[in-house]
């Protein structure tokens, strides 16, 4: 029943976040500023945007994304990437393709951490999980697909 | 309202794992209540940090997509005996924090 009411939610979701954005937010309550324009925005390229400025990202395989092939409840995919590998990682972000706003969460690295983030996430649809990671002042991506089931049988 | 966290983190060879869950409902504002007819009003995590020793290590973004009940997994260069404080706010003006000492 929550999944349901979940799925159909999501349709909702970009306009819903405007409004939210709009009136809702106490900016002297956070912690630091909160990137508005990149988490409202409703298409891939348009949070890059404003989250790095570009949405030009290079294919990497230095980048470990971990997801599962098959999410049988789409509210709590787990999801892993571990960049450390890589040198000068300064953030890492985690965007759901095809999710009403794309942009999950976004992570900026200090030198007393490691380019490594673990965390579970909601995905209304099947589609492509993207982590992006800046490292050196460039973008680089990996990308992977995982089906949500709606039925919950594990088909 | 303050958010509640459980953290646990263990240090080795100088760098430390730290595992966090928050008890947070992150209802992102798109949800429909039935009977209403009108969205849950948002209501979710959007500022996390990490400090060690009391030295900002990670800042991090979140939307609403992260999922209720938030897991946070991390790697920091610390060691035993260090200190890792994890603070959170929401949208709507919660804070939460939690402190461990690695062991």
């Amino acid at each position: 029943m929550k999944r349901r009411s979940f799925l159909k939610g999501t349709l909702a979701t970009g306009a819903a976040a405007v409004a939210v954005n709009a009136g809702l937010l106490t900016p002297s309550t956070v912690l630091a500023d909160w990137n508005k324009k990149a988490f409202a925005a409703k298409k891939v390229d348009e949070a890059l945007n404003g989250m790095y400025g570009t949405a030009t990202a290079t294919t990497s395989g230095d980048i470990s994304l971990k997801a599962p092939a098959i999410a049988e409840n789409g509210a709590v995919t787990p999801i892993t990437i571990d960049a450390s590998k890589m040198k000068g990682v300064e953030s890492i972000s985690i965007i759901a393709a095809k999710n009403p706003t794309p942009l999950v969460c976004e992570y900026t690295f200090a030198s007393a951490a490691e380019g490594y983030v673990s965390t579970r996430i909601k995905m209304g649809e099947t589609q492509n999980v993207v982590a992006i990671v800046k490292a050196g002042g460039k973008l680089y991506k990996a990308e992977q697909e995982v089906k949500v089931t709606i039925g919950g049988c594990g088909g | 309202m303050s958010i509640k966290i459980r953290m646990r983190g263990k240090a080795k060879g100088g760098l430390a794992e730290v595992k966090a869950l928050i008890k947070h409902p992150m209802e992102s504002g798109a949800r429909m209540n039935k009977k209403t007819g009108k969205p849950y009003p948002a209501n979710y995590i959007n500022v996390v940090e990490v400090l060690v020793n009391g030295t900002k290590a990670i800042d991090a973004q979140w939307g609403g997509a992260v999922s209720a009940n938030p897991y946070v997994g991390v790697k920091v260069k610390a060691n035993k005996g260090d200190k890792v404080t994890l603070n959170v706010a929401s949208n709507i003006g919660d804070k939460g924090t939690d402190s461990i000492t690695l062991r």
